[in-house]
C-alpha cells in the first residue's frame, strides 16, 4: 500500500478504535491467580518462539493456567503495539524493547510494577532503569545485552599487539597497528552515518562520561559528549574506519576476511561467529570497552510489562516471577542464549565460569541504558545526524553537537 | 488509473446498449417517460451490485482520505493514540512549518530529481525495448520479454539483495568487473552524488517491464496497412518511427507517462530498502520522510500535511500532463 493510504488507514483505525475502547474494558478486580484462565503474551522475534517452550513447561506445573504466546516480528512490533494500545486490545503481558518503554508509559497503558515482589537490587541497574519512566516502574527486566570490543588475536600478533586496548589512546594505536603492520583494510569498524549510528557511538559517549539526555535534560553539547564526538571522528579522518555506511552491512564477513580486525557488538555475535565462521575459532577474543574516564558501554535488552486493562494481572504477576527469578533466568539463558537481567543467575554455571561471560558481566555493571523518553526515536535520530555530520567532515563536533542539542531540547519534556 | 476508468465508462454507452450499470442511463424514450418505476428499480439493482465495492471504498479509501485531511490540521501525536479527540486544531501550522523544514524541502528536491530524470528514461527505454521486441528481434522474443518483465513481479527485498551485491564497492559485481580492467569502482550508495542516480537506474530497470508491455500492446494495435502505405511512399525506418509509430502511440505514451510519473512521485521502496534516505539525506524522498514522521516519530498530523502536499503536487502534475499530451488530432 502507498504510504499516504497507510498513514490514513492507521489514522482511521486509531480513531475507530478509540470509539470502541470507551465501551470495552469496564474495570474490575480481575481474575484471581488460582482460577482457571488464559494468559495472552506477546514476545518479539526469536524470543517469541522460545517463550512458547517455556510456557508449556509452566502450564504443566500450573494446570489451571493456559499461556498463549504470540510471536511478533520486530519489524512490525511497534506498529502492532501502538494499534493494540489504541484499540485497548493489548495482551496481558508484553515483551518491551527499552526504546519503546517511554512511549507506552506515556500512553498510560502499562500497569506499574509491584516493587515489593520485584526488587530493584536483584537486577543490573541498567536493566532496571530501562523499565522506569517518570519515576514509576513499569517493566521487569527480562534479559540484557551490552556491547564489548571484538578483535582478531591472530592479526593482533602480526601487528605486534600483545594485549587488548584498555583506553582510547591504546585503541587508536591498535587500530593503526592493525592497518600498518597486519595490512588490514580498516582499523576498527564504526558506523559513520545512518539510522542507529548512535549505538556505535555509545561506547565512546558513555566512556567519556557523556550522555544524550540526563535527568530529563538534553546534554548533547556537554564537554564530555563533544569530546567523544571528536574522538569518534578521528577514526574517520585517519582512515581507520570506513566513512561510507550502507544499510544491511554485515561486519562479520569483513571480520572473517580480516578487512575489519576490531568492532563493537553484543553477546549474540559470539554465537554468530561460532555458527557461521567456525574457521575463526581461536583467532578472536573479546575485551571490555577501552576507557576514557570509565569503561562504559550501552545497555539494551527487553523488559516484560503487564497491561493496565488486563483482567489477569495476578496470574501475569506469577508468570512474570517465574520468568525473572534466578532459576527462570538460568533456564532462559540455556534456551535462548540471552543474558539474564537477574544478577543472581550469574553466580553459578557457565555464566560464572566462562571468561567471555565474565567480561560481559563486568561491562554490564557499568553499562548505561538509553534514557526512557516518549520521543526517544526522534531524539536518537537527531544524535545520528550529528554523528554523520561530524564523520563526513561537514561540521565540527562543537557545531554538530550544538545543533543536535537545540533539536533535542524541544523533544524532551 | 483515472484515464482508463474514464475512457471505459465513457465508451460504455456507445459500445453496448446494455442498461444495467449505474452509469448507463437509458435514452429518454416514450416507454420510460410513462413508467418511472422500472428506472428506479434498475438504478436500485445497479447500486446494489456496486455495494460491495462502495462499502470497501468508503471504509478503506474515502474515510481515511478525509481523516488524513482533518488530521493534517491538528497536532495529532502519540498522546492522541488512546484519546484522539483531544488532538487540537492548529489551522495551517503544519503546512507553514513544512515549508520551513529543511528536511522536507530536501525531500521535495530529491523527489523532483528522481522524477525528472527517471520518468523520461523509463518511458524512452521502454519504448525502445518495445519497438525492438516488436519487430527487430525475432529469435528468443519470449525470452527477452520475460527478462525485461521479471523485475516488475519480483519482490523489492530480493531486488535489494541483488542490487546491493551489484553496487557493493568492495566485492560487488561492478567493483569486480572494474578491478578486472584495472579500475576502481566508486562507492555508489555511499556517495552523496551517486546514491540518487544509482537508485534511479535501479528504478528504471524495475519499471521498464511495465512500460514495455504497455507499448508492445500499443504497437500491435497500429494497423499494418498504415505502415505499408508509408513504406510504399518511400518512408525510411526512422521516418516510419517518427511519423507513424510515435503519433499513433500517443494515447499509450500519455498513459505510461502519467502512471510512471505518479509512481515515481511516490517513490518509497527503493530508498527505504537501499539507503534509508542516506547518505546525509541525499536519497530522502517525500514518501520516506512522511513515513518517518508518521510511523517512527508519530507526528501523525505533520505527516498527514506532507501527504496532502504530495497529493496536490501529484494532482497538479497529472492534470498538466493530461492537458499537454492530449491527443489533439481528434
Amino acid at each position: 500500500m502507498h504510504p499516504t493510504a497507510r498513514t490514513a488507514s492507521v489514522a482511521v483505525a486509531l480513531t475507530m478504535a478509540a470509539g470502541l475502547t470507551g465501551c470495552g474494558s469496564s474495570g474490575g478486580a480481575g481474575v484471581a491467580a488460582d482460577k482457571k484462565q488464559t494468559l495472552t503474551v506477546w514476545a518479539m522475534g526469536a524470543e517469541g518462539e522460545k517463550l512458547a517452550e517455556v510456557a508449556k513447561v509452566y502450564e504443566d506445573a500450573n494446570p489451571h493456567i493456559t499461556v498463549k504466546v504470540t510471536p511478533v516480528g520486530w519489524d512490525v512490533a511497534h506498529q502492532k503495539l501502538v494499534s493494540a494500545a489504541a484499540a485497548g486490545t493489548l495482551p496481558d503481558m508484553t515483551q518491551m524493547g527499552s526504546s519503546y518503554m517511554g512511549e507506552f508509559a506515556e500512553l498510560g497503558v502499562l500497569e506499574p510494577v509491584d516493587t515489593k515482589t520485584f526488587k530493584k537490587d536483584a537486577f543490573f541497574p541498567a536493566a532496571w532503569e530501562q523499565g522506569v519512566a517518570d519515576g514509576e516502574v513499569y517493566g521487569v527486566p527480562w534479559y540484557v545485552e551490552t556491547r564489548v570490543l571484538y578483535y582478531r588475536t591472530d592479526l593482533a600478533k602480526k601487528a605486534g599487539i600483545s594485549k587488548p586496548p584498555t583506553n582510547w589512546a591504546e585503541l587508536q594505536q591498535a587500530a593503526t597497528a592493525y592497518q600498518d603492520k597486519a595490512g588490514t583494510q580498516w582499523g576498527l569498524h564504526l558506523q559513520s552515518s545512518g539510522l542507529d549510528a548512535v549505538q556505535s557511538f555509545s561506547p565512546f559517549l558513555y566512556s567519556a562520561g557523556g550522555s544524550i539526555v540526563a535527568d530529563g535534560k538534553a546534554t548533547m553539547d556537554s564537554p564530555e559528549a563533544v569530546k567523544a564526538l571528536k574522538e569518534y571522528a578521528t577514526y574517520f579522518e585517519k582512515g581507520l574506519s570506513n566513512k561510507s555506511f550502507q544499510p544491511g552491512y554485515e561486519v562479520l564477513t569483513d571480520f572473517n576476511s580480516g578487512d575489519v580486525p576490531m568492532f563493537y557488538s553484543g553477546p549474540w555475535t559470539m554465537a554468530g561467529i561460532n555458527d557461521n565462521y567456525p574457521d575463526l575459532k581461536g583467532k578472536w577474543a573479546i575485551a571490555k570497552v577501552p576507557a576514557d574516564q570509565v569503561s562504559a558501554s550501552m545497555a539494551g535488552g527487553s523488559s516484560l510489562v503487564v497491561s493496565k486493562d488486563s483482567e489477569h494481572k495476578e496470574a501475569a504477576k506469577e508468570f512474570l516471577s517465574y520468568l525473572t527469578d534466578t532459576e527462570g533466568q538460568k533456564d532462559w539463558f540455556k534456551r535462548s542464549g540471552d543474558l539474564p537481567a537477574n544478577i543472581s543467575a550469574w553466580d553459578s554455571g557457565e555464566l560464572a565460569d566462562d571468561a567471555n561471560f565474565k567480561i560481559f558481566r563486568e561491562q554490564m555493571e557499568t553499562a548505561q541504558p538509553w534514557p526512557v523518553e516518549p520521543q526517544w526515536t526522534e531524539i536518537s535520530s537527531k544524535a545520528d545526524e550529528a554523528i554523520s555530520q561530524v564523520t563526513q567532515g561537514k561540521a565540527s563536533a562543537e557545531d554538530a553537537a550544538k545543533k543536535a542539542q537545540s533539536a533535542i531540547e524541544g523533544l524532551v519534556k | 488509473m483515472s484515464t482508463t476508468t474514464e475512457s471505459a465508462a465513457g465508451a460504455a454507452p456507445d459500445a453496448a446498449p446494455a442498461k444495467t450499470g449505474p452509469g448507463a442511463h437509458p435514452p429518454a424514450g416514450r416507454r420510460n417517460r410513462g413508467k418511472r418505476q422500472p428506472v428506479a428499480v434498475q438504478h436500485m439493482a445497479g447500486w446494489l451490485f456496486s455495494t460491495p465495492f462502495l462499502v470497501l471504498f468508503a471504509v478503506f479509501m474515502a474515510l481515511p482520505i478525509v481523516a488524513t485531511l482533518v488530521m493534517s490540521f491538528t497536532d495529532f501525536g502519540l498522546r492522541n493514540v488512546t484519546d484522539p479527540l483531544s488532538a487540537e486544531f492548529i489551522g495551517l501550522e503544519n503546512y507553514t512549518k513544512l515549508f520551513g523544514d529543511e528536511k522536507f524541502l530536501k525531500a521535495l528536491f530529491n523527489t523532483a530529481y528522481f522524477v525528472v530524470v527517471g520518468v523520461p528514461l523509463t518511458v524512452g527505454l521502454g519504448l525502445g525495448v518495445a519497438v525492438l521486441l516488436n519487430n527487430g528481434i525475432d529469435r528468443a522474443r519470449t525470452f527477452f520479454r520475460v527478462g525485461f518483465y521479471a523485475p516488475v513481479v519480483t519482490s523489492i527485498v530480493a531486488i535489494a539483495v541483488v542490487w546491493r551485491f551489484v553496487l557493493d564497492p568492495s566485492d560487488g559485481l561492478i567493483a569486480g568487473l572494474a578491478s578486472e580492467v584495472g579500475l576502481t569502482s566508486p562507492d555508489f550508495l555511499g556517495s552523496e552524488a551517486l546514491a540518487m542516480p544509482s537508485l534511479i537506474v535501479m528504478a528504471v530497470w524495475r519499471n521498464l517491464g511495465t512500460v514495455m508491455v504497455l507499448f508492445i500492446a500499443g504497437l500491435q494495435a497500429i494497423p499494418p496497412d498504415v505502415r505499408e502505405a508509408a513504406r510504399l511512399d518511400g518512408a525510411s525506418t526512422w521516418q516510419e518511427f517518427r511519423r507513424i509509430t510515435v503519433p499513433l502511440l500517443r494515447p499509450t505514451m500519455l498513459y505510461t507517462t502519467v502512471i510512471t510519473t505518479i509512481g515515481y512521485l511516490n517513490v518509497f521502496e527503493e530508498p527505504f530498502v537501499m539507503t534509508q534516505g542516506g547518505p546525509s539525506d541525499s536519497t530522502l524522498t517525500v514518501s520516506l520522510a512522511m513515513y518517518r514522521e508518521g510511523f517512527n516519530f508519530f507526528h501523525m498530523g505533520y505527516a498527514s500535511a506532507m501527504a496532502y502536499v504530495l497529493f496536490v503536487v501529484i494532482m497538479a502534475i497529472t492534470v498538466l500532463q493530461l492537458r499537454l499530451l492530449k491527443d489533439n488530432t481528434k
